[in-house]
């Protein structure tokens, strides 16, 4: 349980990261670019994967962020950067938290319940956090196929409804739009700021860069399918839609018989987002553990203070989503690609022709 | 202390240090005039076989007092001379009676044990369609011997150790040398030994001096009642327990995937085991989940029912006193009851417990309103799913349980957090360095053949890289 193996990175990249994409994003976009909502995912998949490709390359010298940047620029400024990365996941974890929240109480209640439902999440945000990072390798080991049948499971009983020519003519939305869905929709990709954090966690294997870029686009492309098939039932009114992936099945014909079985596969997506809407915060404590290093019980206490103040901030925040949505998609956009974009080829940029320690 | 060779000083102080009344001494003299004295445990030695192999032949010895001529005339196979009186006393509690005699500084401990035993006979928690019916049972000896006839190898190594300060429970560490890792077995043997405790009335005990996690509510030593299976865990690289006393054995490390297989799967067609595996699976989900998932689509989302199933529920709740959790926590209870009373009480009281569940339980409960079929129908699959499941029973229960009250708190979303929880807790899990939910987490592409699904044996070429066997080849082709 040290190291994440080569295979669970894939499984992350090409399962589980994706999920995390299905839930708001697609209304989002569809209100920024309509019927071209596809596109701006599919420009992100690719720039992410390129990024993937960058932070996964890092991993060859078998070094934690910290100690490859300590290694070429010192002790201090590879602090000061570990601790950036961490402020910013905790940043970027805020909205998938909302989201989550907003997603449980909309989808498991038939009545909008109390914010107490949520609470429980808390714990178990605690209790993960509490493990080491690398104890994430053999969930993701189990939840690629949850999320893989999930996924299969909702885009069966889907894609018989959608009329796919909602989605000509492409381009439709001009410009402006695919910019604003672009520039808007960075705040669901800093995928490879998490891998960041899981460097030195696993070992570099031959072809894992490309690979591992290649499982990424593989998501890209189940996402980008569910996005069509998503705009394809709701055309129009798309933009309403929130968690768009338990909106897309409910119109199969047979669960007057069944009654809503899309639900089990529902939940199977739900079980993988809750893992997924943990690892910012995860990566937070083990940049603040690289920084400071390991001390006995810091992480339980980090992750016991964080989660308790996530659940504030979420208490605080409860119906004020659409503006942390807003300020965080929309006017604190460009932390994203600065962290999840530029830094690891930056880094890569930086670290190259530093001296080849093997670990 | 030592014995001194004077018969009437050593029997006394053997006496201080046994003064118990069951230990009794029988004095006779030889045709030489030899003074002889036994000593023995009244109620665990066969009198019988001591008196044909021991007494009888010494009353004619005519040689000298040495043990070594003495105990030719002893027509016991299992003899041996011994000096120190505190070993001897050890002996005579194990059952083996202890001859002094006159002029000797050494006495001769012969094994005319007397075992009582039960028949070997199949275990009624792993009942066979196909295959060996054979059974442990309590005595340790009979035990090795049922492994040492399936695994006739000199590899086959059987380690014995003594557990427990007062019962001095004799254990064996079985494995096979060159195939189980040495790391494994030299870890087992160093938990035991270091297992101070009072007695050790039955394996079960041991269990929680192996386990890394020994409060955990999760199973993490194997056990089994039939030396076929455990011959085969052995065989695959795992470490086997045998203990005095107890018909189950254990064996480490466990994986949880290895309470879904059957022996039986070895002894039918591949598909049909991956087919009652998958069953089994299933069965055990569905006495997990079924009602908590009744219950929190009651509370808090009735979208997952279909509309008529629906119609038919709300028909049948209408008059109920209760609350939908309070109702399934009391029929579950009724359950769990029934269930442990029919399995303490004599069989002949069986029968009528069950026309009582049944019917008065059942049936009137449901005429008088107090219960709803949908609820007595949902905790009967539930229960009759956790039979699939035999060496789980224990442990869904309770998983049950949690998730009904889960269910009746928080609803569907509570159920999957719980979930959540619970794949965390497994997934992180370790017994001797092997994660218990292997080959699924970390996903071992091999031992996949022998999981959820079986393979036919002739692609079952190597043994669980799991369990990081020395020897990983267990078949080859021709």
């Amino acid at each position: 349980m040290n190291k994440i193996s080569e295979r669970q990175i894939y499984f992350f990249l090409a399962c589980i990261a994706p999920v995390a994409k299905l839930i708001v994003m697609p209304a989002r976009l569809a209100g920024y670019c309509g019927n071209d909502l596809w596109l701006p995912a599919l420009f992100q998949f690719a720039v992410q994967s390129l990024a993937v490709f960058c932070a996964l390359l890092l991993a060859k010298r078998g070094k934690s962020l910290y100690d490859l940047l300590a290694d070429r620029t010192g002790t201090i400024f590879a602090k000061i950067v570990v601790l950036l990365v961490g402020a910013f996941l905790l940043f970027a974890g805020i909205l998938p938290l909302l989201e989550q929240k907003l997603f449980v109480q909309g989808v498991f209640y038939d009545t909008l319940p109390s914010i107490l439902s949520f609470a429980p999440f808390f714990l178990f945000l605690a209790y993960l956090c509490s493990k080491p990072l690398a104890s994430y390798g053999r969930v993701f080991d189990l939840l690629a196929p949850i999320a893989l049948v999930g996924l299969a499971g909702v885009l069966l009983f889907s894609v018989g409804n959608a009329d796919y020519g909602a989605i000509l003519p492409v381009g439709a939305s001009g410009a402006r739009g695919l910019l604003k869905g672009t520039a808007y929709s960075f705040a669901w990709f800093y995928d490879s700021a998490l891998l960041l954090m899981m460097l030195g966690k696993f070992d570099y294997k031959k072809g894992m860069a490309w690979k591992g870029a290649v499982c990424y686009l593989a998501g890209g492309a189940a996402v980008v399918f569910f996005l069509v098939v998503f705009y394809g039932i709701f055309g129009g009114t798309a933009v309403n839609q929130f968690f768009a992936f338990t909106k897309t099945s409910k119109y199969f014909s047979g669960f007057t018989v069944l009654g809503r079985v899309d639900y089990l596969f529902i939940f199977l997506l739900s079980l993988a987002s809750s893992f997924y809407t943990a690892l910012p915060v995860s990566g937070a404590i083990e940049s603040i553990v690289q920084a400071f290093g390991q001390k006995k019980y810091l992480p339980t206490l980090l992750s016991v203070f964080l989660a308790a103040g996530y659940f504030l901030l979420t208490y605080l925040l409860d119906f004020r989503f659409g503006d942390v949505m807003r300020a965080i998609a929309e006017q604190a956009f460009y932390l994203f690609p600065a962290f999840a974009l530029l830094l690891p080829p930056l880094l890569l940029f930086l670290l190259i022709g530093g001296k080849h320690e093997t670990a | 202390m030592k014995i001194s060779g004077n018969l009437q000083k050593d029997v006394a102080a053997f006496k201080k240090l046994l003064p118990a009344e069951d230990i009794l001494s029988f004095d006779f003299v030889s045709q030489k005039g030899l003074a002889f004295t036994v000593l023995f445990a009244d109620p665990i030695t066969d009198k019988e076989l001591l008196g044909e192999q021991v007494i009888r032949p010494l009353l004619r010895y005519e040689g000298t007092p040495k043990a070594e001529d003495v105990g030719k005339k002893i027509t016991s196979p299992e003899k041996r001379t011994e000096s120190d009186l505190n070993k001897l006393s050890e002996e005579v509690l194990a059952g083996n009676p202890v001859l002094f005699f006159e002029g000797m500084d050494e006495a001769i401990i012969v094994g005319t044990k007397k075992v009582f035993v039960r028949a070997i006979a199949e275990p009624s928690t792993d009942v066979a369609v196909k295959g060996p019916r054979e059974g442990f049972i309590e005595d340790i000896k009979i035990n090795t011997s049922l492994v040492r006839r399936r695994l006739k190898t000199p590899e086959l190594r059987m380690d014995f150790l003594n557990v427990g300060r007062r019962s001095d429970t004799f254990v064996a560490v079985c494995y096979l040398e060159g195939t189980t890792p040495q790391k494994t077995v030299d870890e087992v043997k160093q938990k035991l030994k270091e297992i101070d405790i009072d007695i050790v009335p039955d394996s079960s005990y041991l269990t929680h001096f192996l386990a890394s996690r020994p409060y955990s509510l999760l199973k993490q030593i194997g056990t089994t009642e039939k030396p076929d299976i455990f011959c085969a865990k052995i065989a695959e690289g795992r470490v086997g327990i045998l203990v005095d006393g107890s018909p189950i054995a254990l064996t480490a490390p466990y994986l949880l995937v290895e309470d879904f297989q059957s022996s039986e799967d070895y002894f039918v067609p591949p598909y049909r085991a991956t087919f009652t595996r998958v069953l089994r699976l299933l069965a055990l989900l569905v006495a997990i989940y079924l009602p908590a998932f009744y219950i929190a689509a009651q509370l808090f989302k009735l979208q997952l029912f279909p509309i008529k199933l629906l119609m038919t529920i709300s028909g049948s709740i209408r008059d109920i006193p209760f609350s939908p959790s309070l109702e399934m926590l009391l029929v579950l209870f009724v359950l769990e009851v029934l269930n442990e009373a029919s399995i303490r009480m004599p069989k002949y009281v069986g029968m009528a417990l069950s026309v009582v569940g049944a019917l008065v339980l059942g049936e009137t409960a449901v005429s008088a309103g107090f219960v709803s079929t949908p609820a007595i129908i949902i905790i009967a699959f539930s229960g009759i799913g956790l039979y699939a499941v035999p060496n789980l029973i224990e442990q869904t229960s309770v998983l049950r349980l949690i998730m009904l009250l889960v269910a009746g708190s928080v609803g569907t979303y509570g159920i999957i957090l719980a979930t959540a929880f619970l794949l965390f807790y497994l997934v992180t899990a370790e017994n001797l360095g092997a994660p218990v939910l292997a080959p699924f987490s970390p996903m071992v592409g091999r031992d996949l053949r022998d999981s959820l699904v079986k393979y036919n044996l002739g692609s079952l070429e190597t043994r669980p890289r799991t369990l990081k066997s020395k020897n990983k080849r267990r078949l080859k082709h021709e």
